[in-house]
């Protein structure tokens, strides 16, 4: 077990750096995936009072009845009418809708104008979306009163909108006792895993094939009277030893503050998918130490695979927002599979076959990128020593 | 006079580096500095070139003081670090080319020097390679054509043979002493004593930041008290035999270790004469017979009671 | 004596592979993984159509508006919902198994929804549902009114209008995606450091070899600092300009009527990089791998202090201990960049830029304090 124990000792001397990495990345994972879980992906169902400056240049029953409507979905903070302090409130984040009524917006919307009211927001927030959809459907329902009713009053068309807009659809939740929510921080979590621990493990197992890729070494190697396959066994052993830890540790992590929601049956389908992830990452790993030539380029190759993997997968961006273009690239990388069956168990409610059939088919496929990814690595690093 | 360095006092904290180091470095001489790993060469090296600051003393070159900002003085003096310092990023002739065009700034001139000093270290072969390329060897000569391909009238190597092989040890000393011929004053540092032995004029002996003796080799030589080495390879001495051969004149010391009698006898002619007799006057069997002159690390023995190199 | 080593220096960094990626290559490829994972939300084609399952029985069949309603959002080009129509126990079934993202069903006259977890998805389609029954109640008490003309009034259901416009401090259209670009190019600026700590262990003798090979040259020691240095910024201000003509004309990033700012910001943002790690470099007499360790680590919490990595943050710090956002340089460098996006006005900008230019004069004063001194006390 020679070779064995020598990559175990080349790994210790690299355990500060990667310890920095484990650290950072858990750091990271910790952060974004906490930020998530209070950002509540629900924002629509329930959604929390956004803060919102509302400036009317008029005082109508017809923008009364809309702040009214508003209110229920917003609070308000008075803002003096002033360009900079205006944008010193969204800059430093007090509002995130600035919502302006320009003067004779009422008289000319109840005489059947064109009108609009503008906004000003702080970007790619949930609740502005909800507030437009509030807005639109507020004016949109008024506009119908208008168009129809003769004579019609300020008051009475917010006397009718109040009680339309009233009406609210019913959801249920169909879920076996756990409720779904409970998984957002933990799929966010696995979801990151899958950007931390590749490059924890591409920079590991890179730092070790480059010993091993020594040519002198590997000269000096080839003359012992150990197979070349007792070699290539120990090796990798000792890279799946590595995974394993990193895997443990990175896991354990998740377990350490999320706890509670991580005894049920879902959780045991995360870690199961992010075990055979981190069989595949290994694959990765080695294939990519198969092929970096130098040492200053190993963080190079990390960070452009794993930044790129996790852009295009799902794991930075949510992967219905992702162009489909896009994701059918990245439906040629197991990180996509990752993230489509972590997210898969996150919906779980049930766990019969059909259910969990997509999550089984989607570790699978991981499983044979981990082989193909080995393979590939175990002819290339073939032809390298023959170089 | 080349350089004179007058009481040089440098102390790194509680450590004194340099302790009041004098010498002088005249006119054409190849000038050794000799001492152990530590014993403050490099120091007093870099004081010389105002690159450190020292606590004490003064420094002169081509008779006026040395500045960091005397650039007539750097302009003719050449350096070779002991540590390979290039550009990875430049090829052999670009590195020479850019450390010569520092001092050089006509173009053509330049290019005549850089041809020059490549020729001189026999990288024509290597022009277009970068550092990384070459072998350790082939490095350190690279490391001396980027330091003394504009011609300097002073040189100054520090420690250039550090791990380098024969041949190009051999190639380096030998161009060193080419540089010297054609008219540059050296000061070379080592602590190969074979080396400084070889192309050294003069030799100042260094140890814990002092000098211990200067002079040329054969001065050096005749400072100590020892004359000649007297080895016997022999089966048996008796322990009275040898207190008889203590007895002898000129004889210091005498020790029978391994089955070898090592006399150290000191200045006179007929050392080796006193010793034969004194074997067959005692009928003792022996193989062989060889006599040692002092090399320069007995004189570092005798004087400081060291080893040159441990 | 200048343009010999400028010209020298220009070769070395051009040929410094590593150094090449990681302060163009990098940020180049990090462009366009923003790029491939933003560019869906930037072109506002957000949602792929939205399977669902209506649960068809009776009642569903009596609810006509909503079955219009559902099947108008689920016909066309650019269709919200892909529809099907099934038996109860079959839509529970294709909720189940996630082939559905909700399915809907009627009761008591009334849609209601049946989901298994609160996604975007799943909130569209209540926003949906909300939508048209507030519609039918507007429309039920219209009818219920003596309305003028009831035929007209369903053309005017379909005709959904917005009636809000977003406006902006700058004239270009308003992008929330500017925002991660800008994130990027302070990054990019910052990875300036690197050139600048180069230039730093190339000219001080303590550090390497190769500088105490030029401070024994006859060349005045900041004469050849400023002489390379140029090179560093020439370097660098190219690579932000690749950096940006990329974004602009590859990516078709629009940085609006801008751009001039845009230009100016990024100048000065790479000035602040490198002088910032001329200073650390300069400051830290240490091995060059603490030295990277602390211009990596400084410029990393610099930025996590100015949001880059979670937005909120920035926030936080503006808030509770708004010193720190006016001496962390990243965050200085985010918000003349934000700025732009959000103010007409340009105070708040120059104040950024301004603020900037005093850390650029006070990182090359204290870096020029340091490496004045021409005799070093150990090498």
């Amino acid at each position: 077990m020679q070779v064995f124990k020598l990559c175990l000792r080349v790994l210790k001397k690299n355990i500060p750096s990667l310890l920095i990495y484990v650290v950072i990345f858990l750091a990271i994972s910790l952060i974004m995936a906490l930020a998530h879980t209070n950002e509540q992906e629900d924002a629509l169902f329930s959604p929390s009072k956004s803060n919102i400056a509302f400036l009317s240049a008029e005082e109508t029953p017809l923008v009364r009845g809309l702040k009214e409507e508003l209110g229920k979905v917003a609070n308000f903070v008075e803002l003096p009418d002033d360009a900079e302090a205006l944008q010193d409130a969204l800059f430093f984040r007090e509002v995130s809708y600035i919502l302006r009524v320009p003067e004779g917006f009422s008289e000319r919307f109840m005489n059947g104008e064109q009108v609009q009211l503008e906004k000003t927001i702080v970007p790619d927030s949930f609740s502005n979306a909800y507030l437009d959809l509030k807005i639109d459907q507020y004016l949109n329902s008024a506009r119908l009163y208008v168009e129809q009713i003769e004579d019609l009053s300020q008051e009475s068309l917010v006397q009718y909108l109040k009680s339309d807009l009233s009406a609210d659809t019913p959801v249920e939740l169909k879920t076996n006792g756990v409720k779904a929510a409970d998984h957002v921080y933990t799929n966010y979590y696995f979801n990151y895993l899958a950007y931390s621990m590749l490059a924890v493990l591409i920079l590991g197992t890179s730092a070790l094939m480059l010993v091993y890729h020594d040519q002198d070494l590997q000269r000096r190697n080839a003359c012992s009277p150990l197979s070349p396959g007792s070699f290539n066994r120990q090796f990798f052993l000792a890279i799946l030893v590595f995974t394993g830890l990193t895997w443990f540790l990175m896991v354990i992590f998740c377990f350490l503050f999320n706890f509670k929601n991580l005894v049920n049956i879902n959780a045991v389908f995360f870690v199961a998918n992010s075990f055979v992830f981190a069989v595949c990452a290994a694959g990765i790993s080695f294939l990519v130490g198969n092929m970096v030539k130098s040492e200053s380029s190993i963080p190079a190759v990390c960070n452009v695979l794993t930044l790129g993997l996790a852009f295009i997968s799902g794991v930075f961006v949510p992967a219905e927002l992702l162009g489909s273009s896009v994701l059918k690239v990245a439906s040629f990388t197991p990180t996509y599979w990752y993230v489509a069956a972590n997210n898969r168990i996150a919906a779980l409610a049930s766990f019969n076959y059909a259910s969990l059939q997509p999550v089984f088919s989607a570790m699978l496929i991981q499983a044979g990128f981990a082989l193909a990814f080995i393979a590939i690595a175990l002819v290339l690093g073939k032809k390298r020593r023959l170089e | 006079m080349i350089v004179r360095v007058k009481n040089l006092v440098k102390r790194y904290g509680e450590l004194l580096a340099l302790d009041h180091l004098s010498f002088t470095v005249n006119d054409g001489e190849v000038f050794g500095l000799l001492g152990p790993n530590g014993s403050g060469k490099t120091t007093a090296i870099n004081c010389i070139l105002s690159l450190l600051e020292y606590d004490k003393g003064e420094v002169e070159i081509f008779g006026r003081p040395m500045r960091p900002d005397a650039y007539d003085i750097k302009r003719e003096i050449g350096i070779v670090m002991q540590n390979v310092a290039v550009y990875n990023e430049l090829t052999v002739y670009e590195n020479i080319d850019y450390f010569c065009g520092l001092y050089v700034e006509d173009k053509k001139l330049r290019k005549r020097l850089v041809e020059e000093a490549i020729n001189f270290v026999g990288l024509k072969d290597f022009k277009g390679y970068y550092p990384k390329k070459l072998s350790g060897g082939l490095l350190r000569r690279l490391n001396i054509a980027c330091g003394i391909a504009h011609k300097p009238k002073l040189i100054i190597l520090d420690e250039p043979t550090v791990a380098v092989d024969p041949q190009s040890r051999y190639k380096i000393l030998e161009g060193i002493l080419e540089l010297n011929r054609l008219g540059a004053t050296v000061i070379y540092t080592s602590h190969y004593m074979e080396e400084v032995e070889q192309i050294c004029s003069r030799i100042m002996i260094i140890d814990k930041g002092r000098a211990i003796a200067t002079g040329t080799k054969d001065e050096l030589k005749a400072m100590i008290t020892l004359g000649e080495k007297i080895t016997v390879e022999s089966q048996h001495i008796t322990p009275g035999q040898l207190n008889r051969l203590r007895a002898l004149p000129h004889v210091m010391e005498a020790e029978y270790k391994n089955k070898q009698l090592v006399i150290k006898s000191g200045k006179g002619a007929n050392n080796l004469e006193a010793v034969l007799d004194f074997i067959k006057k005692e009928k003792i069997q022996y193989g062989k017979i060889y006599s040692e002159l002092p090399t320069l690390n007995d004189v570092f023995l005798e004087i400081t009671g060291k080893q040159l190199r441990d | 004596m200048f343009t010999h080593i400028f010209c020298n220096r220009l070769k070395c960094l051009l040929r410094d592979k590593e150094n090449i990626f990681w302060t163009m290559v990098f940020p180049v490829l990090l462009a366009i993984f923003f790029y491939l994972a933003l560019s869906n939300i930037q072109q506002g084609e957000v949602f792929q159509s939205i399977k669902i399952a209506v649960v068809d029985n009776a009642e569903y069949q009596k609810a006509e508006h909503l079955k219009t309603a559902l099947n108008e959002a689920a016909t066309g080009k650019s269709k919200l919902f892909d529809l099907t129509h099934a038996a109860r126990e079959e839509a529970e079934q294709l909720l189940e198994q996630d082939k559905v993202a909700a399915y809907l069903f009627v009761e008591g006259g009334r849609p209601k929804l049946a989901v298994k977890k609160s996604g975007i998805r799943q909130s569209i389609v209540k926003s949906f549902l909300d939508s048209y029954q507030q519609t039918a109640a507007s429309v039920n008490s219209i009818l219920k009114n003596k309305p003028r003309d009831p035929q007209q009034l369903l053309n005017s259901i379909g005709d959904r209008r917005q009636y809000v416009v977003e406006v902006s401090g700058t004239a270009a259209e308003p992008d929330s995606v500017l925002i991660y670009f800008y994130s990027l190019i302070a990054m990019a600026c910052f990875y300036g450091g690197f050139l600048g700590m180069r230039e730093i262990t190339d000219i001080e003798a303590n550090i390497s070899p190769l500088a105490a090979r030029i401070n024994v040259s006859p060349v005045h020691k900041l004469k050849a600092f400023l002489s390379s240095m140029s090179a560093s910024v020439l370097i660098h201000l190219a690579e932000m300009f690749i950096l940006l003509l990329f974004l602009r004309y590859v990516l078709r990033v629009d940085f609006g009527s801008k751009s001039v700012y845009v230009v100016i910001t990024t100048i000065t943002g790479s000035l602040t990089g490198l002088s910032f790690g001329a200073f650390i470099s300069a400051l830290v007499k240490k091995s060059e791998g603490i030295k990277i360790a602390i211009l990596v680590g400084g410029t990393m919490t610099g930025s996590f202090l100015s949001g880059m990595m979670y937005l909120e943050m920035k926030y936080i710090v503006s808030q509770h201990v708004p010193l720190l956002a006016y001496i962390n340089p990243v965050n200085l460098l985010t918000d003349a960049f934000y700025s732009l996006y959000y103010y007409d006005t340009m105070s708040r900008y120059l104040l950024n830029i301004g603020i900037l230019g005093f850390f650029i004069v006070f990182f090359c004063a204290c870096t020029y304090f340091i490496i004045r001194r021409r005799k070093y006390a150990s090498l």
